[in-house]
């Protein structure tokens, strides 16, 4: 009997393959390529003045130098704007290489080709690019301030100014018996997955094909850009994201310039070409986020209901603003969390500052949302004295008033409406799980060990599951292997396993025989991409209606075959057989041999099915007119809007009233993606999202100092948590299903990180006693805090 | 680019006669990573692996002696007896990887105020051998350390080993990072009480341009301890934490701020103190 594979713990497929080192990423293919090697800029912003290649003529094995004059009039158009905004009025990218004005460290500006990197480097070293250095602007404060100009066209560094409210803010605000307003930073990090960014690109001649493999995140939107940009018919690129040694957002940005200079100079040479970039590279060429700083206006009443907060906020996008206005649109809609604000104003300007490019890193604007609402919430409750939890729950949306529209637009153009979750309720679960109301008793204990013990917590609402759509395919071969694609990429999600159980359990098949691929545009060409955490609700849902389309056809050739009424079949243990007596069955590789008219009598199956040689019907076709053949069905899921996850954490530290160290100690999930495919993925997806919350909170972060160099640009001091500074994490789930989707799922591929820095900010606050404001915090910088704020507990003897 | 793989001193010391400009690879952990960075272009490379008086360590005249080639892995396994305190500093170091390749050579030679066994090297008043074909000499560490990454160190000369006295009482070193694995110290403290001579000794590291020692504190705190029962008064050894927290001259970057270096450490002096006290 074939059991539910849905909702079970099942191992992930991927990783046996994984494990043994048989991936294949981006820089395992082409071995024979020509490679190439950027000259990037050491400037923050400065004039391209001259740059003398004469010097690298000699390198053996250098194949060819690029500059922006050396490209073709559609190649010297600058990037496209993916998500125009109608309040993005100066939006400004970059050129694939830098025309006479670079404006960040990291800029390219000219592209060596080799026949191998090393000779592409010792190359690009030869060459002698004259700069005129320009003031650089760095940091959401100094871009506003606009003493100087990123680029001369916008003199206030404003690419946007958006305003979003709901009732009258500042009304609410002026007229509530309370009112505090304050400040929130959160500093610039960055995704930065193992491997970095890489294309390779190959060019068939004869075929006139480009065949492009990119470690991305949206594959079908790469090759659309690359046949807009080379002149190319569609039909001419095929596009493959291999292995991917992660993206978490960076690789959702689409076309990087090198994806569009890699298969143009593969056509333009005849010959393979491949970029792989370096960790140094990678950390100023690759998209940051997260750099924000908020002004918080808030009034509420006694018991700390909020009865109006206005919020402004400045984001910095960096040098170019490729993707558009996403991230600040996220922090400006999901700051509510589960609140329901009926007075809420928030306004943000969007900068230009001279450093790397942002787009959305796992929890897109979400953890600056989080960190500025939640910091709230603890504010108003150390104000009026009260437990955290009570002025949580006192705000809280209730269950019975989904869905809710709060009358804001999200960040796909549609209402921002929650669909389902049950925020009391999963307070109540984690209050359990951390043992809330036992803190106290914890504190004196540490207390009297020498250490500050606090507590906080952080609640979060997420959009997951963005629209437009998503497709699956879904094919039984006649030799029983289930084949499925999807069009959206895989960075280490488990797609792989989670969706062949959805199919696994629609077809009645062993796991082990079904197949997934995705990112690849020779399988599925439609497709949006893998971001927002959307994969399983949007690839999930059209998969398993892919599924279920099959599986309806495979009834139908079964009863014809068994002749029996398709109601009394079942599809079980890889054969459509007849509810309760199972020994008359057909296999489904039968099935799937019956369904093509030409049957290719190469194999068993086709000897079998010529003992259900169906006639055909009188009158008609060999393959009617409402027919295909093949076994084999293709759907899409598109949904009215986002599906609402949410959850909340609570984060227990310990912190060394002497050095200052933070440790944390405790950490506590309670997480609701709706129904879970495969709650070991889940749980993965939160345990990994909680690390980088953690690294977001403690570590990560991206140094530049004020003339935009970057500096800390390698792992040896941009620290990411080990073992050693990640906590073990009690998870509980809360499933309340959506109602927006077949599955009832919701997405959880961010949900771990985004309350990482507000739930350590207050457990902080709560041990020191330092109003913490700004993250993320080291031990340093906490000093620093205990000294000027002089509340330090008894016991610290500094 | 040329590669000499000498496997004794005068060969060494030949090679690197014949290119003065040559650089010396140990472990390769700091060497490597200055040429990833491009700060460094060898054009000329000794590999010391091979050199076999740079291997080991020997005890003679009641002195030891670590030879340059000694890795934090063989401190951490093999010495941690006989240098309790250089051991306790290894294990502080990189990750498993790293000790199996960095070498108390390597550390010296690249000298930076954050290298984590200069502070103990320096309380135990180490002497740095060099080698060259002028002659052998031997330098206090505390002479041959010159700046932050600039060492005594003639061109012509190879760093065999260090010598330090055998010296009896508890010893402790412990560091501090903004992580807890894998990190350039922001301050380093080492300790021994050396209770032949009824001596405290100590080094601090990351806090200055070189390692640095505070002679006040070490003479006030000498005076303070009852030697026979190792104790001190809990004032004389908050008094011992501020005097080593006012001997220092650190920085402000982007790991730390001064102002907390300095209390950092100072800290870690108080502790490491304790440690080394009967309670
Ligand atoms: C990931 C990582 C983590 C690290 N963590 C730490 C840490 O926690 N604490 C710490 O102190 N250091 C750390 N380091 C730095 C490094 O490991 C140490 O400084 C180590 O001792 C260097 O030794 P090595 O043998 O690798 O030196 P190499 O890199 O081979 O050489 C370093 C320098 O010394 C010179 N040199 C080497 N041997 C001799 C000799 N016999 N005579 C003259 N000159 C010589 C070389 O020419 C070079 O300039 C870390 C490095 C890495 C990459």
């Amino acid at each position: 009997m074939t059991t539910r594979s849905v909702g079970a713990p099942v191992a992930r497929s991927e990783d046996p393959r994984l494990l043994r080192g048989e991936g294949r990423y981006l820089d395992d293919l082409g071995h024979d390529a020509f490679q190439i090697a950027m000259v990037r800029s050491p400037h923050a912003h400065a004039r391209v003045l001259d740059i003398d290649v004469s010097g690298a003529l000699e390198v053996e094995g250098l194949i060819a130098i690029h500059t922006f004059e050396d490209l073709p009039p559609r190649l010297q158009e600058p990037l496209p704007l993916l998500l125009p905004h109608p309040s993005l009025t100066a939006g400004r990218t970059q050129h694939l290489l830098a025309d006479g004005e670079v404006n960040h460290v990291g800029e390219a500006v000219v592209m060596v080709t080799a026949t191998d990197r090393y000779a592409a480097e010792d190359a690009a070293e030869r060459i002698l690019v004259e700069y005129d250095p320009l003031p650089a602007v760095v940091g959401p404060e100094r871009a506003r301030a606009a003493e100087h100009a990123v680029h001369d066209d916008v003199p206030d560094n404003v690419a946007a100014h958006l305003e979003q409210s709901i009732g009258d803010a500042p009304a609410a605000i002026g007229a509530a018996p309370n009112r505090l307003r304050f400040r929130l930073d959160i500093e610039r990090s960055a995704s930065t997955p193992m491997e970095g960014r890489g294309t390779y690109a190959r060019w068939d001649g004869d075929d006139e094909r480009v065949r492009l493999h990119t470690s991305t995140q949206a594959p079908t939107s790469v090759r659309a850009a690359v046949a807009a940009f080379l002149g190319l018919q569609l039909a001419q690129v095929e596009c493959i994201a291999p292995d991917i040694g992660g993206g978490f957002g960076v690789k959702i940005m689409h076309p990087w310039p090198e994806e569009i200079l890699v298969p143009w100079a593969a056509r333009e040479l005849g010959h393979d070409v491949k970029f792989t970039e370096d960790r140094r590279e990678h950390f100023v060429s690759a998209n940051h986020e997260r750099a924000q700083v908020h002004w918080i206006d808030v009034g509420f009443d006694d018991d700390g209901r909020v009865l109006g907060l206005d919020v402004e906020f400045i984001h910095d996008h960096g040098a170019y603003i490729p993707y558009g206005l996403i991230v600040p649109i996220i922090t400006s809609t999901q700051l509510i969390g589960p609140y329901k604000l009926e007075n809420y104003r928030v306004v943000f300007d969007s900068v230009y500052t001279n450093t790397t490019p942002v787009s959305p890193y796992r929890g897109a604007g979400r953890p600056q949302g989080c960190f500025a609402m939640e910091r709230t919430i603890d504010r108003i409750a150390a104000h009026l004295g009260k437990d955290r939890t009570e002025v949580r729950s006192v705000n809280f949306l209730q269950p019975e008033e989904m869905p809710y529209d709060f009358g804001l637009t999200f960040q796909d153009g549609r209402p921002l409406r929650y669909d389902s979750g049950d925020f009391p309720a999963s307070l109540e679960k984690l209050k359990q799980l951390v043992d809330w109301d036992g803190f106290e008793e914890r504190r004196a204990a540490a207390e009297a060990e020498g250490r500050l013990l606090g507590i906080g917590l952080a609640t979060y609402v997420e959009g997951t599951g963005v629209g437009p759509y998503e497709g699956g395919h879904v094919l039984i071969e006649p030799g029983g292997t289930v084949q499925v694609s999807t069009g959206l990429s895989t960075q280490g999600q488990g797609h792989q396993t989670v969706f062949a159980q959805i199919v696994a359990d629609e077809l009645g098949v062993d796991l082990a025989d079904v197949r997934v691929v995705t990112g690849d545009t020779r399988r599925f060409p439609y497709a949006v991409g893998t971001f927002a955490s959307r994969a399983a609700v949007m690839s999930g849902n059209a998969i398993h209606l892919a599924a279920r389309r099959v599986r309806e056809k495979a009834l139908r050739i079964a009863s014809e075959a068994l002749e029996v009424d398709a109601e009394d079949l079942e599809l079980a243990d890889g054969q459509a057989r007849v509810v309760g007596s199972p020994d008359t069955a057909i296999d489904l590789k039968v099935v799937a041999t019956l369904s093509n008219p030409l049957r290719y009598a190469f194999d068993e199956s086709a000897r079998i099915a010529t003992q259900f040689a169906n006639p055909g019907k009188e009158g008609q076709p060999p393959v009617t007119d409402d027919d295909e053949p093949g076994l084999e069905a293709t759907d899409y899921y598109s949904p009215m809007s986002s599906t609402f996850a949410n959850g909340m954490h609570a984060v227990e530290v310990s912190v060394d009233p002497d050095t200052s160290d933070i440790e944390v100690v405790r950490y506590a999930v309670v997480h609701d993606c709706g129904p879970l495919l495969n709650p070991r993925i889940v749980q993965g997806q939160v345990l990994g999202g909680v690390a980088q919350g953690v690294g977001g909170a403690l570590y990560e972060r991206m140094a530049y100092d004020e003339h935009g160099q970057l500096q800390n640009a390698s792992f040896m001091d941009f620290l990411m948590p080990y073992a050693t500074e990640v906590p073990s994490v009690d998870i509980d789930h809360l499933e309340t299903p959506s109602p927006l989707n077949p599955l009832g799922i919701k997405g959880a591929g961010e949900a771990g990180v985004i309350p990482g820095a507000a739930a350590i900010a207050a457990a902080i606050e709560d041990a020191t006693g330092v109003v913490i404001d700004a993250m993320p915090i080291s031990p340093s910088q906490l000093h620093e805090q205990r000294l000027t704020t002089a509340q330090d507990r008894p016991g610290d003897t500094t | 680019m040329p590669i000499s793989r000498p496997t004794d001193v005068t060969a060494t010391l030949d090679a690197l006669a014949a290119s003065p400009d040559a650089d010396l690879l140990a472990g390769g952990t700091d060497l490597v990573v200055e040429v990833n960075l491009d700060r460094r272009r060898p054009e000329h490379v000794i590999a010391l692996r091979r050199v076999t008086e740079l291997a080991g360590h020997d005890t003679t005249d009641g002195r030891l002696r670590l030879g340059a080639n000694v890795t934090y892995s063989e401190v951490e396994h093999d010495l941690a007896q006989l240098v309790p305190g250089l051991a306790m500093a290894a294990r502080t170091v990189g990750s498993p990887q790293i000790r199996n390749a960095g070498t108390l050579g390597g550390n010296l030679g690249t000298a930076s105020p954050a290298g984590d066994t200069l502070p103990w090297l320096l309380a135990m008043d180490a002497e740095v051998e060099l080698a060259s074909p002028e002659g052998d000499r031997s330098v206090p560490l505390a002479n041959f350390l010159t700046g932050p990454k600039s060492t005594a160190r003639r061109p012509a000369e190879l760093i065999t080993g260090v010598r330090l006295p055998r010296v009896e009482g508890p010893q402790h070193v412990s560091k501090i990072g903004p992580r807890n694995a894998m990190v350039i110290s922001v301050a380093c403290f080492a300790i021994v009480l050396d209770t032949t001579n009824r001596r405290v000794r100590t080094g601090m590291g990351a806090v200055g341009p070189t390692v640095l020692r505070s002679p006040d504190a070490e003479r006030a705190v000498t005076q303070a301890l009852d030697w026979d029962a190792l104790t001190c008064p809990e004032d004389a050894i908050d008094a011992f934490g501020r005097a080593c927290a006012e001997a220092t001259a650190p920085i402000t970057d982007h790991r730390s701020s001064a102002e907390y270096r300095r209390h950092a450490v100072g800290v870690l002096a108080r502790r490491a103190l304790r440690r080394c006290l009967s309670t």
